[in-house]
């Protein structure tokens, strides 16, 4: 063993840890909204506690359970309160003092699923685009194509009441899209849907953004739903963003560590990487490592290989550690 | 593989930009109040929803119609001396199951259909803001009253000029019309006040609209009950939400006050006493509706 490579010895332990995730901006080019310090109390209740955030291009999944905040902080992006501290962004635009010139660039579907039972979904989403500011023939026109594309071309002229729940949905879809907004709010829009009509609309959703170009902030309580169409996260818990950024970053990328099944030469390659600073933990067969208190600049997957190459170490599978959105929810809420 | 070229069909429209102007705030509000407007008369709605506006207009324009071809029948002078033909002002005695039903079903129907749908959440997330939505849609119930406050009696003005039996010269003319403008709007802008108030304090429109009739026909009988039978003060009729504004157009058309056939009751109460208590009313019914809309959560 006198080739084998020596653990590079670890730096001090630091009095605190830092925190698996942190509440920083998503890394995307041109934030579409944001907000800074964002402060917002009810009387003796504060909704938002200091949250701070960035939406980026594409869909953005506001998570968190009931209570945390996310309807406080629609409320904001459309300008429907002000904050009491901090600051919001939405196109650049402060919602608070500019609430109408937001709000007319910004298509908003809500939670429920009422909506006038004796209008036609082609008269209810040709006016919701009058009122965003499109002429009369242009907002016909346009509501026309929005219910062609989201599937309701045969079904526009009927009552909305003889509607389906999932046609309902599209419908609020429809009236969110059909002015052509940069950001579109949708407040749970899988709520009621059965599998299918929910694996429709995720779809269409993930179609808003992709084919239509619009940014699209989705409100739901669904942590798989989030993950099948988001390309970002907020999570929010009492009042706090507590987790933010991409997909991957929130799944875990290099820094979430990386996880190991060996053959022989488990508890040497264990009692290595633990020399160097490593965070080891041993599930069954897994062998799950984190960076711990080992040096920045050296590399989790060479620091594994060394301490394979040490230990004598068999490796049957090496791969960076994955968690799911709803681990990571579960981690940040609890 | 190519079709003939009627069976070309557009399987997928595409979606496309809107790069063109937006009208704002403005555009919103005249969407807003006309889309109101059509909501309260049936318009873009089945039969059903029209049975009650063509209702009330019957019962508004019937009478002036009748006396309208009265007037056209019977030579001016006759009917002069024999004061067939009613006053401006009495004419809203013949209108004012029109005028009642109208205040009761339109104001809940624009207000309450909203926050029962969850509209008012779609409202509020577009340029429109609580005080620009909330006078959008005072001004739709303000124009629909004023289909059967102010219809009618122009009507009447007019058929009366047109068979010689109204005012002579057109500086009279103005006058009156004048007249009939201002009395109608006040009639309007009072009930639609009432109205609204009632409608901003529950999502059901059959709870608002009996609320709005019992309130009218409440108000009266205490009121006149306490004046006459218990020998109150006559200033306690400014409380008569149902008959205030009709003595306000009694004033307007000068048929009030000493000497005149007005309501007796009234005769201690002078017009700018009506008139104060009008307007006390319709701001304290705007305050309720803006007091409940402030408070109203609409993100949920």
């Amino acid at each position: 063993m006198a080739d084998s490579p020596v653990p590079p010895p670890a730096p001090a332990p630091a009095d605190e840890a830092p925190p698996l995730l942190t509440p920083t901006s998503i890394p995307v080019e041109g934030a579409v909204a944001g907000g800074q310090g964002v402060v917002k109390r009810f009387g003796s209740t504060t909704a938002l506690s200091g949250a701070s955030f960035t939406i980026g291009r594409g869909v953005t999944g506001l998570l968190g359970p009931n209570g945390a905040g996310k309807t406080t902080l629609i409320g904001l992006l459309l300008g429907l309160h002000t904050a009491d501290s901090g600051q919001v962004q939405v196109l650049g635009l402060d919602p608070g003092h500019l609430g109408t010139e937001v709000r007319a660039r910004v298509g908003y579907a809500p939670e429920h699923h009422k909506l006038p039972p004796d209008v036609k979904a082609q008269d209810l989403v040709r006016h919701v685009a009058e009122i965003h500011g499109l002429p009369t023939r242009e907002a016909a026109a346009r509501a026309s194509d929005a219910l062609w594309a989201l599937g309701l071309g045969e079904e526009r002229f009927r009552p909305i009441g003889t509607l389906s729940t999932g046609q309902r949905q599209r419908v609020k879809m429809a009236q969110a899209i059909a002015h052509d907004p940069a950001l579109v709010l949708l407040d749970e829009p899988t709520d009621g849907l059965d599998p299918v009509q929910r694996d429709q609309m995720l779809h269409l959703i993930k179609r808003v953004s992709t084919d239509y170009g619009i940014n699209v902030v989705l409100s739901s309580h669904l942590l798989d739903e989030v993950e099948r169409v988001c390309d970002g996260a907020v999570i929010l818990a009492e009042g706090s963003v507590v987790a933010a950024g991409t997909l991957d970053q929130l799944r875990g990328g290099a820094d979430r560590g990386l996880v190991a099944e060996l053959d022989v030469g488990a508890e040497a390659f264990v009692d290595w990487l633990q020399q160097a600073g490593c965070t080891v933990t041993v599930d069954g067969l897994k062998i799950l490592v984190t960076r711990g208190r080992s040096r920045p600049e050296h590399d989790l997957f060479d620091l594994a290989r060394d301490a394979a190459v040490a230990a004598g170490a068999e490796i049957r599978r090496i791969g960076p550690q994955t968690v799911s959105l709803e681990d990571v929810f579960l981690g940040v809420a609890s | 593989m190519s079709s003939a070229p009627g069976e070309a069909r557009i399987l997928e429209g595409g979606y496309r930009r809107y790069d063109g102007v937006r009208s704002g705030s403005k555009g919103a509000i005249r969407s807003t109040t006309i889309n109101a407007m059509q909501r309260a008369l049936g318009l873009r709605r089945s039969a059903r929803y029209k049975i009650l506006p063509v209702l009330a207009a019957i019962l508004a324009y019937v009478p002036a119609i009748v006396y309208a071809g009265v007037a056209a029948l019977f030579p001016p002078n006759e009917l002069l001396q024999n004061d067939f033909l009613p006053t401006y002002a009495d004419y809203y005695g013949f209108i004012t199951a029109a005028i009642v039903l109208f205040c009761a079903f339109v104001a809940p129907e624009v207000l309450c259909t909203d926050r029962r749908t969850g509209m008012l959440g779609i409202y509020l997330a577009s340029p429109l803001t609580r005080t620009t939505y909330l006078l959008s849609k005072a001004a739709s119930v303000l124009v629909v009253l004023a289909i059967v406050t102010l219809g009618p009696p122009l009507f009447l003005l007019i058929a009366y000029v047109l068979v010689d039996t109204g005012p002579d010269g057109p500086v009279e003319v103005a006058r009156l019309a004048g007249q009939i403008v201002l009395a109608g709007v006040l009639i309007s802008a009072f009930y639609s006040s009432l109205s609204l108030a009632v409608s901003s304090v529950t999502d059901r429109k059959a709870a608002a609209s009996a609320s709005i009739v019992v309130i009218l026909l409440l108000s009266s009988v205490v009121t006149s009950v306490l004046v006459e039978g218990a020998d109150a003060t006559p200033y306690l009729l400014l409380a008569d939400l149902f008959f205030l504004p009709f003595q306000a157009v009694l004033f307007i058309f000068g048929e009030a006050g000493p000497g005149e056939t007005g309501e007796p009751l009234y005769s201690e109460i002078t017009a700018p006493v009506v008139f104060a208590a009008c307007l006390v009313w319709a701001l304290v019914f705007s305050g309720i509706v803006a007091w409940r809309y402030h408070r109203l959560e609409v993100t949920r």
